[in-house]
């Protein structure tokens, strides 16, 4: 059973006496797998955090099916299962963390367990700020109460709107980790992120959304994989003719070559050839595109 | 989730429904009578203005020494208003004859004697001359005597004054002065001789009654410009009301009832005199203004007599005493400066009530008083 | 059912944290201190200086101090219920606004709550520090006049939980408007005309002989019949406060009536709520 199963989903946000209302989602269909760390990504104003808002009945679609634990978002039961740390999260700013954190536990209906909280805060790297006024926090110390606050009881989906957003780059490294042991739990995590490269770092499933339909979708390496391509450097000096002939094309870059083999044997007969012709190896890995290349691709823009 | 979110909507009707019958019920559509208000004299009323201004129809001889050199015109005043006593300590009380009659209490009044000396009425007709219904204006009462203003110049009138032995003469520029004489035959042939009231006939529109001729020559001479020079004890601008006037504090201290001495001597202590103004279009409503030098003073004498007024009607809504309650609920005192007003009203029903008994006896007892309960002090 | 508590108990935790509750003590404790010093009751030395003057001893004594005290009784209840509900709405009109803003009412949908448990939890955390507030201050006013005239009287707290109704009545106003266009503003503004809408509601019956005969008394009369009669409950607690007879029908069923309304009119914003996206 997937975690999160959306069919058809359109939403129209129309303002009043207005005809002609904003279509930010235009039918998407996506299903994401329990356990799996999924991704979204698109470029500004394609309805990501709609999509998210969709899944948790904070926005009421216009048309089509969203199935999510195996059952409808407006079930309280459903989202007492689901963590979720929004985009904009505002905090009280007169609070402590702890008592936020035990509020919310509150309203989840979770029991009060001030112990765990504190592990809770220890583990998202806020223990020294616990005696501090949230109004106090920097943007990355918000983030990480927003997270913990979303890891409260456990839940078996987490949906993060820009989980990083703030963080520096030591502390982000530290969130994959949190986000990656869940993983591990068996959580399923969903998330939409601008960086990029965290995204690929952190998921295993991708779907790219623009202008409210689904572009792509599918497994990180399926997505970024250009075939059967690889790219080969070699150092200064080789015989470009000989190298041409035995299959290798150049790429631009100084002793930079791109070389077609379907497997390995046809891989190291070129590589053979190249040496032979007095070329020196100095490095070599498979040609593959980054979540960059892939969503310009996707967008029919040029690389 | 449409279905489950209309309920709500559905659930707010059914609930503003049962809120607009559950106000409805608890209010009650029948209001409370609102309690009857009373309008206070306080000031002169543009008729009443006018009245005063169409009063002022006589100009009094100037007595020309021959000193001034541009003698001013005299500004034509009121006779009546220029008899009233002078100076402090003098009481007067003005009823408007005719206001009286046209309100309410005078019709009551009216039927009142009409119903107990109808015929009498008849005869005071034709003996004098005189219908107190058409010819009387006001009537003045003063510790000297009695003023009555009208229209005097029936010839019956100066006959019955200056028949039955009576002497009578000029006075002044435009009196006539009699001393009439009452006989009466007795059972056993004899005449007894009395000496009636004094009276003056000023100018045909003024009666003047006294003890004495004296003291009817002196309200003469104040008409025609020959009293003292103090103004009168009421001004012009006091001339509001069907009955208005100025009372001694010698006089209000008989007013009390003997319990009440102690409030009568702070009374006399303080006050230095009292304005009574009442109004009867409608309710009985009279307005007393005490005026004392000691500010001080007073404001203690009006929170003294604003307290035993609530107190009075604490006991008398304790007793069940309900008309004197009522009235008392009409009883305020409102202080200001160096005087104090107090205010009682007697609703209309109340005085109907009391002079239910006129319509009972028809033969009544001379004794019997026609007017309405003053409104005094209570206990 | 613990879903509103929660809220309620966020709300009131909101209010400590920005210093609200410490502000209402400050305030009402303030017109307290200054009315307990500068009250100077006149009218009780007229009547005891009345009964010095008879020199006897009354048996009625404390009823002569009450009757004279009835005046300023009946103005304290006025002020207590009408200057209370004004504090209200200027005071509290901030709160649901401030709960509805984006970043705050995302991560509240997303909890397992229903959407009416959020703005029922709301109502009940602004109605507690109402009552609360209500309570304290005409505690405190009791003890003045009790302190002062030796005559203790349970009239101001009587008027004040006949406003907190009123001010309930009110304050669903506001709530619904909140969740339709989120300004504190308009809230306040939309307070202010319900409670002006409610004192004319109450004189229904003396205004409507003034309006032309026909269609606008017609509609005067039926919008007015849906209002809460605010007025009536003002002058019904100022008749409690002088012991005067009740110029009202039934209190109760007045009473019931104006929550009824307030309930109807959050009834209608859990509605509108419920289909509102954020």
């Amino acid at each position: 059973m997937p975690a999160i199963e959306v069919i058809g989903l359109r939403k129209t946000y129309r303002r009043a006496f207005r005809r002609q209302g904003h279509e930010a989602l235009r039918g998407v269909d996506l299903s994401v797998p329990q356990g799996s760390a999924f991704g979204l990504i698109g470029p500004n104003g394609a309805g990501k955090t709609t999509f998210i808002k969709s899944i948790l009945g904070i926005v009421q679609p216009s048309e089509g099916a969203v199935k999510v634990l195996g059952g409808s978002p407006e079930d309280p039961r459903i989202r007492a299962r689901i963590g979720y740390l929004p985009e904009r999260l505002h905090l009280p700013g007169s609070w402590s963390s702890p008592a936020f954190l035990a509020t919310v536990a509150r309203l989840k209906g979770l029991t009060p367990d001030k112990a765990a909280n504190l592990r809770l805060l220890e583990r998202v790297g806020l223990a020294d700020a616990l005696g501090r006024r949230i109004g106090g926090y920097s943007k990355g110390m918000r983030q990480r109460l927003g997270l913990a606050a979303a890891l409260l009881g456990n839940p078996e989906l987490l949906i993060l709107d820009e989980p990083t957003d703030g963080i520096d780059p030591i502390g982000r490294v530290e969130v994959r980790r949190i986000l990656q042991e869940e993983v591990q739990r068996g959580t399923t995590l969903f998330l939409n992120s601008h960086l990029l490269a965290e995204t690929e770092r952190v998921c295993d499933r991708i779907a790219i959304l623009a202008e409210g339909k689904v572009l792509r979708e599918g497994r990180l390496e399926e997505l970024s994989r250009g075939g059967s391509r690889w790219v080969v450097r070699f150092a200064p000096g080789a015989d470009a003719g000989a190298l041409a002939s035995a299959g290798f094309t150049a790429a631009g870059s100084e002793g930079v070559y791109h070389v077609e083999a379907s497997d390995a044997a046809g891989l190291n007969a070129a590589l053979d050839k190249a040496r032979t012709a007095g070329a020196l190896l100095v490095e070599l890995k498979r040609d593959g595109q980054d979540l960059e290349a892939v969503l310009a691709s996707a967008m029919g823009v040029a690389a | 989730m449409q279905r489950r979110r209309g309920l709500w909507l559905v659930f707010a009707v059914v609930l503003f429904g049962l809120a607009a019958w559950l106000m409805l019920s608890g209010q009650g559509e029948v209001e409370v009578a609102p309690p009857p208000t009373v309008a206070f004299p306080k000031r002169l009323r543009p008729e009443e203005r006018q009245r005063m201004e169409s009063r002022r129809t006589y100009v009094m001889p100037t007595v020309d020494s021959g000193t001034a050199a541009d003698p001013k015109p005299l500004k034509p005043t009121d006779p009546v208003l220029a008899a009233l006593p002078r100076g402090k300590g003098k009481t007067a009380m003005v009823i408007e004859a005719n206001a009286i009659r046209h309100s309410p209490l005078g019709e009551l009044l009216l039927e009142c004697m009409m119903r107990r000396g109808g015929d009498d009425l008849e005869r005071f007709k034709k003996e004098t001359g005189v219908d107190p219904l058409k010819d009387l204006d006001r009537l003045v009462i003063t510790d000297e005597g009695l003023i009555v203003s009208g229209n005097f110049g029936d010839k019956k009138l100066k006959d019955l004054l200056s028949g039955r032995g009576s002497t009578n003469y000029d006075y002044g520029d435009g009196a006539r002065i009699f001393e009439p004489t009452f006989e009466r035959n007795l059972s056993d042939g004899g005449t007894v001789r009395r000496d009636g009231p004094r009276v003056g006939l000023w100018n045909d529109q003024m009666l003047v009654f006294g003890r004495s001729p004296d003291g009817v020559k002196q309200v003469i001479d104040r008409v025609e410009g020959r009293g003292p020079d103090e103004p009168p004890v009421i001004s012009e601008s006091s001339t509001y009301g069907e009955m208005y006037g100025v009372v001694s504090v010698e006089q209000l201290k008989k007013m009390f009832p003997p319990d009440q001495q102690e409030l009568a001597l702070k009374l006399a202590e303080v006050a230095e005199n009292v304005e009574l103004h009442v109004d009867a279009r409608s309710d009985f409503a009279m307005t007393a203004q005490v005026k004392g030098s000691n500010a001080d003073k007073v404001t203690d004498l009006g929170k003294s007599l604003g307290g035993a007024l609530s107190l009075a009607r604490m006991r008398a809504q304790a007793e069940g005493e309900k008309e004197l309650a009522q009235l008392l609920d009409f009883a305020k005192v409102n202080p200001d400066g160096e005087e104090f007003r107090l205010e009682l009203a007697v609703p209309l029903e109340v005085i109907k009530e009391q002079l239910a008994f006129c319509r009972e006896q028809r033969d009544s007892t001379a004794s019997q008083d026609a007017k309405p309960q003053e409104a005094q002090p209570t206990p | 059912m613990s879903g509103v508590l929660g809220i309620a108990g966020y709300v009131l935790r909101e209010a400590a944290a920005r210093k609200f509750i410490l502000a209402f003590l400050l305030g009402v404790t303030g017109v307290l201190v200054t009315l307990s010093l500068s009250l100077r009751i006149e009218v009780v030395d007229g009547a005891l200086a009345a009964s010095r003057l008879f020199g006897e001893v009354m048996d009625t004594n404390i009823l002569a101090v009450d009757v004279a005290l009835r005046p300023i009784f009946m103005a304290a209840a006025a002020i207590v219920f009408y200057g209370g509900i004004l504090f209200g709405i200027v005071s509290c009109s901030d709160f649901a606004p401030s709960l509805l803003s984006p970043g705050r009412i995302e991560h509240l949908l997303a909890l397992p709550l229903r959407r009416w448990h959020i703005l029922a939890g709301t109502f009940l955390g602004v109605m507690t520090l109402a009552v609360c507030a209500a309570l304290y201050g005409s505690l405190g006013l009791v003890l003045i006049f009790g302190v002062k005239t030796g005559y203790w009287t349970v009239g101001p707290i009587i008027s004040a939980l006949l406003a907190c109704v009123s001010f309930a009545a009110v304050y669903a106003v506001m709530l619904t408007t909140a969740t339709v266009i989120r300004s504190a503003a308009l809230c306040a503004a939309l307070g202010g005309l319900t409670m002006v809408a409610g004192i004319i509601a109450g004189y229904r019956a003396k205004i409507a002989p003034f309006i032309e005969e026909g269609l606008s008394r017609e509609l005067f009369k039926a919008v007015t019949l849906l209002l809460p009669r605010l007025s009536s409950l003002a002058q019904a607690s100022m008749d409690l406060a002088a012991s005067a007879p009740l110029g009202v029908q039934s209190l109760s069923m007045l009473l019931a009536g104006v929550l009824v309304f307030g309930l109807g009119m959050l009834a209608v914003g859990f509605w509108w709520f419920e289909g509102r996206d954020y």
